[in-house]
């Protein structure tokens, strides 16, 4: 009788951690998407702006690469520390 | 109810009571059938916390759901008048279309005539009086409670037992009734009973607001006898003309939209009943038809009644479904939107102060009214139409070329274009916040400030129209220069707002785009104070336009972020999980700054080719 409630109990812990591994998974694959969608967008700036001639336009593109570069380096430090944790 | 209307009603009712134990008891069977319906509202309302407008918006995309959506809740909730309010409140604050709105009342149309086949079904056949008790009971134990489900819960089925505790004293009076006096002695036979019958009906339903009540007083009245069946069919017809008093009060309060779904309800109720009075002998053909493949005994009027309720209201259904957008652009003939003087708020709808999310929801689209109309005074000021946003090279050109000065009235335009839309969004937030849980108030309060900083963008349009004037017609082109680029910054700014809203539509990360937009605030406002002291000590410009520019600038940059916190609080939606991880990567001030900085160094200067 006892050893069905530790086995039980056990079962419902494995449930536990796979639901919060499968929850650091899915945080993980969304992260990545939005690194994805951010390369893009830094793709698409960095051709705008070697469209651009007027000087306001060009130092608000360059402004934006940065900003989206800033992210990135955010995000990946983010993605590094979520990664360590899923292997912990 | 009128107050002189009430002064006669009560010596009557009075005078009534005294003249026959009967009638008082009918009358109390009414009463408290009415107050059933409205402790079954009251317990609905407390399950409509956000739940009941979600599955509305996601139940409601074609005209066929939101038929659906109408005739399931009108036979839930029992009260086509209740869901009736609920389309116009959402109509009014822009939720639903009015193509959606009409199929809901045409679903509400079908659906509340269930009721009359509980009431003749069930009401009438079972003791109904022993269910009621114990729902009293439960009802009343549940509304004790401080839990705010619980307590709707037991409103609920106060309600349900109200209602059958109403049937109940209102058969058991007719029957009493019976022996004293023969209402079947006032028959009139012919179209003059039929038209005298359907005044008296709609009559009825307008004094009490509820079809239900008229359907429940003719079907026990017709059961026993004491109205002919005919008569009765008459009075289920003028019932349902009747309630479409419902949704015309709730519309004096709606905007047009709300006025043109209350008219389509009269239309579509007043035609259909126009239709069955012309066509009354075949219908009631049919309804023998139906009633004996039902099993339904020829005598059993009071089944017959409510299978006739149901049929005529399926004719009409079948009659005038397929023509909604005809319908549509009738309404739209009939009740014309005008271009107002002063503008008014278009989505501020009293009757939607019940339901929270609608109300935060109308409050938003509200804002954003105001967010266009603050949009096009602060272009106008500087010569500009919204569509010129549209072509963002041309932005420069279009405000250099115009040299001339521009008379602009701000004042005149914010009486008109603002302050009627703030004053009534403010009134609406203050009467609607006291009531309120946490979520909903503090949702409120950021709309409140939100309304802040665009009256505040404004004022600080109207200190910088004051030297955007003086100086565009100035000697000096380095002033001209400078005050060119304050307007086309801030035109500039409004275009990528414009673009941050589509961002949000095609979910391309606006969150992020957000920081972008707030580093180029403090970007230009450096680059501009800058350039400004150049020209000083170039001596290009006095230090006394110098310093005009200067404040100047200081107007452009609030403006700029008024703009911005305006359009994160009303554009963004911070509640999905991408939103979420976007939200882990936002840079905060500092990091900011940073990057700011980076920028700003002499190597950034020329443009990366």
């Amino acid at each position: 009788m006892k050893t069905m409630k530790i086995e039980k109990l056990l079962h419902k812990l494995q449930a536990f951690f796979d639901t919060e591994k499968h929850r650091k998974m899915q945080h993980i694959q969304e992260l990545k998407k939005v690194l994805l969608k951010l390369k893009k967008k830094e793709r698409k700036i960095t051709h705008v702006l070697q469209q651009a001639n007027d000087d306001c336009l060009i130092r608000h593109y360059q402004t934006e690469l940065e900003i989206i570069r800033a992210q990135r380096k955010k995000g990946i430090e983010v993605l590094h520390h979520l990664k360590k944790l899923k292997k912990s | 109810m009128h107050k002189a209307f009430l002064l006669l009603v009560i010596p009557l009712l009075s005078y009534g009571f005294w003249l026959s134990e009967e009638f008082k008891g009918i009358a109390a069977g009414v009463s408290i059938f009415l107050f059933g319906m409205l402790s079954l509202e009251q317990g609905f309302k407390a399950f409509t916390g956000g739940a009941l407008e979600r599955i509305l918006q996601k139940t409601t995309n074609t005209s066929w759901k939101s038929f659906g959506f109408g005739f399931l809740s009108a036979a839930l909730m029992q009260s086509s008048g209740l869901v009736s309010i609920i389309t116009i409140s959402f109509l009014s604050a822009g939720l639903l279309d009015l193509v959606t709105g009409i199929g809901i009342i045409f679903g509400s149309n079908l659906g509340t005539t269930t009721g009359a086949w509980l009431i003749a079904g069930l009401g009438l056949k079972v003791n109904i009086a022993t269910y009621a008790m114990p729902l009293l009971v439960f009802g009343v134990l549940g509304i004790f409670q401080s839990s705010k489900h619980l307590k709707g819960a037991g409103y609920l089925l106060t309600g349900l037992g109200f209602l059958l505790l109403g049937i109940h004293y209102m058969k058991e009076s007719f029957e009493h009734f019976e022996a004293t006096i023969n209402l079947a002695n006032y028959a009139m036979p012919g179209i003059k009973g039929l038209l005298i019958y359907t005044a008296i009906g709609t009559l009825a339903t307008i004094i009490m607001q509820s079809s239900h009540a008229t359907m429940l007083l003719t079907i026990t009245a017709v059961s026993v006898h004491q109205i002919n069946y005919d008569n009765a069919m008459a009075l289920v017809i003028g019932a349902n003309i009747g309630t479409t008093i419902t949704a015309i009060i709730a519309s004096f309060g709606a905007n047009i939209q709300g006025k043109r779904l209350a008219g389509s309800h009269l239309l579509i109720n007043l035609l259909t009943g126009i239709i069955v009075l012309l066509f009354i002998k075949p219908f009631g053909n049919a309804v023998d038809i139906i009633s004996a493949s039902l099993g339904i005994a020829a005598s059993d009027h009071a089944m017959k009644l409510a299978t006739f309720h149901s049929l005529f209201n399926l004719a009409g259904v079948i009659i005038f479904f397929p023509f909604i957008n005809q319908q549509v652009l009738l309404l739209e003939s009939i009740f014309i939107e005008k271009r107002p003087a002063i503008f008014k708020p278009k989505y501020l709808d009293v009757s939607a102060m019940d339901f929270p999310e609608t109300v935060v929801e109308s409050v938003r689209l509200e804002s954003i009214h105001l967010y266009e109309n603050a949009i096009h005074i602060i272009l106008h000021t500087f010569g500009l139409r919204k569509r010129d946003l549209q072509e963002s090279d041309l932005l420069q050109q279009l405000i250099g070329q115009n040299s001339r000065p521009i008379e602009y009235d701000i004042d005149a335009v914010y009486e008109r274009r603002i302050k009627g839309i703030y004053s009534a969004i403010i009134a609406f937030i203050s009467q609607a916040d006291f009531t309120w849980k946490m979520d909903q108030s503090s949702k409120l309060s950021w709309l409140r400030e939100t309304n802040q900083h665009l009256v505040e963008a404004i004022k600080d349009t109207k200190h910088l129209q004051k030297n955007w004037t003086r100086f565009r017609t100035s000697n000096n082109q380095a002033t001209i220069n400078e005050y060119n680029k304050i307007a086309y910054q801030i035109a500039l700014h409004i275009q990528q707002i414009e673009n941050f809203r589509h961002e949000i539509e095609s979910n391309e990360l606006p969150l992020l785009s957000l920081d972008a937009l707030k580093a180029n605030i403090k970007n230009d406002d450096i680059q501009m104070n800058r350039a400004i002291e150049t020209l000083i000590r170039e001596r290009q410009i006095t230090p006394e336009t110098g310093s005009s520019l200067i404040n100047d600038s200081a107007y452009m940059y609030s403006i700029k972020k008024n703009l911005l916190k305006a359009a994160e609080t009303l554009f963004l939606h911070s509640g999905t999980s991408a939103a979420k991880i976007e939200q882990q990567l936002t840079l905060n001030e500092a990091e900011i700054n940073e990057v700011v900085h980076t920028v700003d160094t002499p190597s950034m200067h020329q443009p990366d080719r």
